[in-house]
Formats: structure tokens, C-alpha cells, sequence
């Protein structure tokens, strides 16, 4: 029986890929469930924070991925930890404050346009925390992207964030019912209240992650988000 | 849907970014085509390909004009029409390839020059303590070209500036703007200033210094060119100077990193364009600039406490840097210029040494003599290198016998990493 801490939800299409911090004598470290059958789960109704019981068997998951386990049987809540304190544990897990250093090898430059890609055998993980010292949202071409500065002074650009929680506070406030010029009024947040909001959060805190090898490069983008996005935010704009 | 001719040069540019992408040998999709439902593109490349056309077209707010759109190739031809209807200063495409032509900026002459002293790399190498012939070997650096004693940053910049407008037969009274650039001169009063002084501009006669570092020489150029478009000048000296070899000493900084640099400079007239106009003059196309903050840690210099230099450099990070930034910014020139990289008269690019123009030159299928061998024979000059390589080339167009000389590329890198191209066209 293993406890984990989920950490990251994303949304891969129409599922979800999901992380959690597992402890490992004093150690704690990231581990990502999957199914026998699929990386991602079609249905996962829990939330960052909650801490999971679960069975999980070692697979021999492909580089980067190497934090892959087999889910054996189905997951039972035990507790949920606050936001702050879940960031207390995203940092003694992965962490790394350079662009080299995120997944021990290099990043590279997409040449025909946007976005950072490592080569599946150089990392050495998929997944890292890091904090950032200025951070954009952006809507493009209905695609949420994210700008961010590490501590370095690096500067990660057009990084797909596929956070769910993020994703679905985007999809809400783009939701008809809110009425008339909902996608400037959700570009002034994103522009204002949303850079205070997150950047003047004591706890805030990013973690970057590497899709599955796709053309055989892994690409880079914003797992998880925090904090995360409150509903009562909405009413704001 | 029916394209007009402008709607033409739209396309290509649409069709030549969606290839880059998708690759060269997808067919171009259907107008009404849903790019992503239909796997044509996912949603990574999907902006991975708008972002390519913001860069190309100029218009930086096409990724959110398409937004609560349908991702087809008809979304982006309208997004364009209406960025192009509210940004009225974006020429339209086919006005690109006569951008040049047209230009009201010309270039009439220049002048490089660079340090006396001739010394072979393995000479560099014993005095910085590396074994002999690793320069050569590793970064294919011949000899570096080293200020004499009585050189210096002002004295090199004065007799690139003084030959570049005898060459043109205008006197320094004629000046308007002296903008010079360097990424060693740390004096004051500025490297402009000390060079309106020796060269006796008119009192009137404004002098400016920019940064950028190795981007500093296309800084330098689209700021006069600003200056001679909005009418506020009508002939403009643009000058880089570099003096490496005495801020990167052995003692101060890591062999691998001094090693790489001479010192040079270079000289440029720009002129209003008028009746009078040499023939054998350049027309300044356009010029783009940005900063790839992600290699931001690649390299890095600062004065240290105890009076040496803190030198970062990371040589691996850097030079995947330069050939990725280059390679995008020189095909950001052919689809912004309409001109093939073929066609070109020469590129004059920054040259971090000459191993990596030869990677460069790889990448681009070019020939490698398209690149100038400024890094090979003289090191990296910093600001200069571009500039010793846009005068090579121009020198060389001189004695192109039937017809007209092909266009020149521009495309620097500068720390940051700051990135920037353009091109000139002969008239």
C-alpha cells in the first residue's frame, strides 16, 4: 500500500495525466500512476492535495519518464493537505531553479517556431519544480500559454499549460452564460489581477513537466500551476 | 477563395510557415480545413506555426486575433486582413521585395579595419596557458588580429570612419548623426562623442553609442535608418569598435572564451536617398530584432570585486544557441525579403568562430564562402564581426561584372540572447 500526494492533474486531450509525491524514507519523490492499459486516466474525480492510498508496481516506463508505476487497484482518499503545505513537499521533491538543470539535460529551440523540446535518452526526468520570477498567461489562437522567468533570469516562452484546474478556469470564464466580451474581459485579468494574484502568493510555485516522447522529442509545458484558480475569481471581471 | 495579389504574397508566407511545420512534403489543406481536428496540425504546432507567422509577418497579435476562432487556414487569412486594416504601417507582403528598392535609406559606402598585429592561434594559446593548436582545432580560428600599442577603440573607429567617407567623397560637415556601438569601449566621454571630436562633425551634428553587444552594428543601423526615414537626418556615420584583446587578458578571463577575439572595426555611410545616389549603392530592406531569454544564462560577463572579470560561459549552450537562432533568423529574412538565401551576394552574420559559420553554412545548404572568414583570419570582433563581413561582401559586389549583385543578409546574436537580421538590396 503506498500513500501519494497528488501533486499534478493535466489534461492530455480527453484525459488526465496524474503525478503524486510518494515518500520514500527521507526521501520524496515524484511518482506517476498510470493504468496496465493507458498513461492517462479518462476519469479521475480527485483534487491536488488529496492524499491517495493506492497499489503501485515498478514499470520499466521509457526515459524521460522514468517515475512511471503501474496502479494496480483503485485509489482510496485518506486526507487532503492545504495548498501551502503541498508546496512545502513540492519542494523537497524535484527542483531546479536553471533551464539546464530542470531534467539534467539540454532544452532545445523548436526551428520552425515556438516551443522547448529535450531528447528522450539526455533527460533524466519528466517532471521538476521551480519558482518563477514573472509569469504571463496567454490566450493564442485559443490555445492557454504560458511566459515565465526562472530564477536564472531564463526565460521559457509559449509553454502549453495543461494544468486542469487552470485549463478549466479558462474554459469558465470564456463560458457563454458570462455574457457579453467574456475574451477581453478574461485578457484584462490575465493582464492584472491574475499577475498580483499568483506572483504575490507566498507559496507560488510551478511545476514543469515533458509530454510523452512525440517524433521522438519530449516537449516542454506547465504541468502545475499554484496557486491555484479560485471560482470566486470569475466574479471579479 | 479567390486571392488577390497581395492576398497572393499573404499565402505564400501562410503556406511557407505551415510547411515549416508540418514539413515540406505535406500538400497545403484545404481553406476551410479544421487544422487540428483533422491532425493536419496538433495543438502544439498549431501555435508553433501562428508564432512563425507573427515573427514573419510582423503582426504580433495574430495568435490572439484567431482565438474563439476555428483553426483553419481561412481564420488566419482574415485575422490578417484585420490586422493589417488596424496596424496600417505593416507594408503589404508584396511590398517586401521592393521594400529595398524603394528604400528612402542608403548605404554608400564602407570601410573595415582591424588590429596591426597579425598573430597566429597557437601564440594565443600559449599565452593563455592552453596547449598549442587548440584554437585551431577547436575552433578553427587561424590568427586573431591584436591592437598595436597606440590602438585603440577610437583610433580604429577614426580610420574605418575617415576611409568610409573619403570613399564616398563626403566631408564630416555633411554628417548628421554619428552612432557608433562597441562591447569594449567603457570610457567616457562615449566612443561618439570622442569620434565627432577627431573627425570634426559639425557642432550640431548629434552622436549616440548603442548597445547590443555583437548585435550592436544592426542596433546601429536601424536606428540611423529610422533617423534618415522620419526626415530628421539625411546622412548618418554608423561605426562599431572593438578592442577585445586588452579587457579579455590572460588572468582576467578563461583562454577558451579570450582566446576567441581580436579587434577590429568598422565603418558605413547612410545616406537619404536622392537623385545623386551612386549606383553602386545598397538600399536598407527591414530589420527585426528580439530577445530568446531562454539562453539568457549561456553567457554572461560582469566586473568581479577583485578586478577580474566573471566570465560564464557556456560554450556548449551557446553555440547550439547561435546556429538554432541564426538558421531561424536568416529564414526569417528570406520569407520577410522575398529573396531566396541563394540569391544573396554574401551573409554577414555574427561569427562566434569560424566552426560554427561552417555548421551554419551546413545547415543552410549554403556554400561556406557565402560567409566572409572574418572569426577564421582576425577571431570574433565582437560588434565589428559583422560589420568587417558587411564590408568584405560590399567590397567584393563591387567587381560583380554582369548584372546586379544579389541581395545581402544580416543576421547578429548578442547576450541575452538577443537576435536580430535584415537585408540589403542593391539598387
Amino acid at each position: 500500500m503506498t500513500k501519494l500526494l497528488i501533486t499534478e492533474i493535466t489534461r492530455m486531450g480527453p484525459a488526465f495525466c496524474v503525478i503524486g509525491l510518494q515518500r520514500e524514507k527521507d526521501k520524496i519523490r515524484s511518482v506517476r500512476p498510470v493504468s496496465s492499459t493507458a498513461n492517462s486516466w479518462l476519469h479521475f474525480p480527485y483534487y491536488r492535495g488529496d492524499v491517495l492510498q493506492c497499489d503501485l508496481a515498478p514499470f520499466s516506463g521509457a526515459k524521460p519518464h522514468i517515475e512511471d508505476r503501474v496502479s494496480t487497484r483503485g485509489f482510496q482518499k485518506e486526507s487532503t493537505v492545504p495548498e501551502a503545505e503541498l508546496v512545502s513537499f513540492l519542494r523537497k521533491a524535484e527542483f531546479a531553479d536553471s533551464l539546464q538543470e530542470l531534467f539534467g539535460c539540454a532544452l532545445n529551440e523548436n526551428k520552425s517556431g515556438s516551443g522547448l523540446f529535450a531528447e528522450p535518452p539526455a533527460a533524466k526526468r519528466s517532471v521538476c519544480g521551480t519558482v518563477t520570477q514573472n509569469l504571463r498567461l496567454e490566450l493564442c489562437a485559443n490555445e492557454l500559454r504560458a511566459t515565465l522567468a526562472l530564477s536564472s533570469g531564463e526565460v521559457l516562452r509559449d509553454l502549453p499549460v495543461v494544468d486542469r484546474d487552470w485549463r478549466d478556469f479558462i474554459e469558465a470564464a470564456l463560458a457563454i452564460r458570462r455574457g457579453a466580451n467574456r475574451l477581453a474581459r478574461l485578457e484584462r485579468f490575465l493582464n492584472s489581477q491574475f499577475h498580483y494574484k499568483v506572483l504575490s502568493c507566498p507559496y507560488h510555485f510551478i511545476r514543469l513537466g515533458l509530454t510523452r516522447p512525440y517524433h521522438d522529442l519530449c516537449w516542454l509545458m506547465l504541468d502545475t500551476l499554484i496557486p491555484l484558480p479560485k471560482n470566486d475569481w470569475l466574479e471579479e471581471f | 477563395m479567390p486571392f488577390t495579389k497581395d492576398e497572393n504574397q499573404w499565402r505564400r508566407l501562410v503556406e511557407e510557415c505551415f510547411r515549416r511545420e508540418a514539413g515540406s512534403d505535406v500538400p497545403i489543406p484545404d481553406t476551410a480545413q479544421n487544422l487540428i481536428e483533422t491532425g493536419a496540425l496538433d495543438s502544439m504546432a498549431w501555435v508553433s506555426f501562428l508564432r512563425a507567422l507573427e515573427s514573419t509577418s510582423g503582426l504580433s497579435e495574430l495568435g490572439a486575433l484567431l482565438t474563439e476562432r476555428t483553426p483553419t487556414l481561412e481564420s488566419i487569412y482574415l485575422a490578417l486582413q484585420e490586422a493589417r486594416a488596424e496596424s496600417p504601417s505593416v507594408p503589404e507582403a508584396s511590398d517586401k521585395t521592393r521594400t529595398a528598392k524603394g528604400s528612402m535609406v542608403v548605404l554608400t559606402s564602407s570601410c573595415a579595419v582591424v588590429g596591426s598585429r597579425q598573430i597566429p592561434s597557437e601564440e594565443i594559446d600559449r599565452v593563455f596557458g592552453m596547449p598549442s593548436g587548440k584554437l585551431r582545432l577547436r575552433a578553427g580560428i587561424e590568427s586573431l588580429a591584436y591592437a598595436a600599442e597606440g590602438e585603440n577603440e577610437l583610433t580604429l573607429a577614426a580610420r574605418a570612419a575617415q576611409q568610409a567617407l573619403r570613399a564616398a567623397a563626403c566631408g564630416p560637415q555633411a554628417l548628421d548623426w554619428i552612432i557608433a556601438t562597441s562591447e569594449t569601449h567603457r570610457g567616457y566621454p562615449s566612443l561618439a562623442a570622442q569620434l565627432h571630436s577627431q573627425l570634426l562633425a559639425r557642432e550640431n551634428c548629434s552622436a549616440l553609442d548603442v548597445g547590443g553587444a555583437c548585435l550592436g552594428l544592426l542596433n546601429a543601423l536601424a536606428v540611423a535608418q529610422g533617423l534618415i526615414a522620419s526626415g530628421q537626418a539625411r546622412a548618418i556615420l554608423v561605426i562599431t569598435s572593438d578592442v577585445h584583446s586588452r579587457a579579455f587578458q590572460p588572468g582576467r578571463v578563461p583562454g577558451e572564451f579570450g582566446g576567441l577575439f581580436g579587434d577590429g572595426a568598422s565603418a558605413f555611410l547612410l545616406r537619404a536617398r536622392n537623385g545623386s545616389t551612386p549606383q553602386r549603392a545598397y538600399a536598407l530592406g527591414e530589420f527585426f530584432f528580439g530577445c530568446a531569454g531562454q539562453y539568457a544564462g549561456a553567457i554572461r560577463v560582469a566586473d568581479a570585486p577583485d578586478g577580474r572579470l566573471d566570465v560564464h560561459f557556456d560554450g556548449e549552450a551557446l553555440s547550439r544557441a547561435a546556429i538554432t537562432r541564426l538558421e531561424k533568423v536568416i529564414r526569417d529574412v528570406e520569407l520577410r525579403s522575398g529573396f531566396g538565401r541563394s540569391s544573396a551576394q554574401g551573409l554577414a552574420t555574427h561569427q562566434p568562430n569560424p566552426r560554427l559559420v561552417s555548421l551554419l553554412a551546413k545547415q543552410l545548404a549554403l556554400a561556406p564562402d557565402k560567409f566572409p572568414g572574418v572569426a577564421q583570419a582576425f577571431g570574433n570582433l565582437g560588434s565589428s564581426t559583422c560589420g568587417v563581413a558587411l564590408d568584405t561582401i560590399l567590397q567584393s559586389a563591387r567587381h560583380v561584372r554582369s548584372g546586379e549583385p544579389g541581395p545581402i543578409f544580416l543576421a547578429s546574436l548578442g547576450p541575452g540572447l538577443l537576435f536580430g537580421g535584415g537585408w540589403l538590396a542593391s539598387l
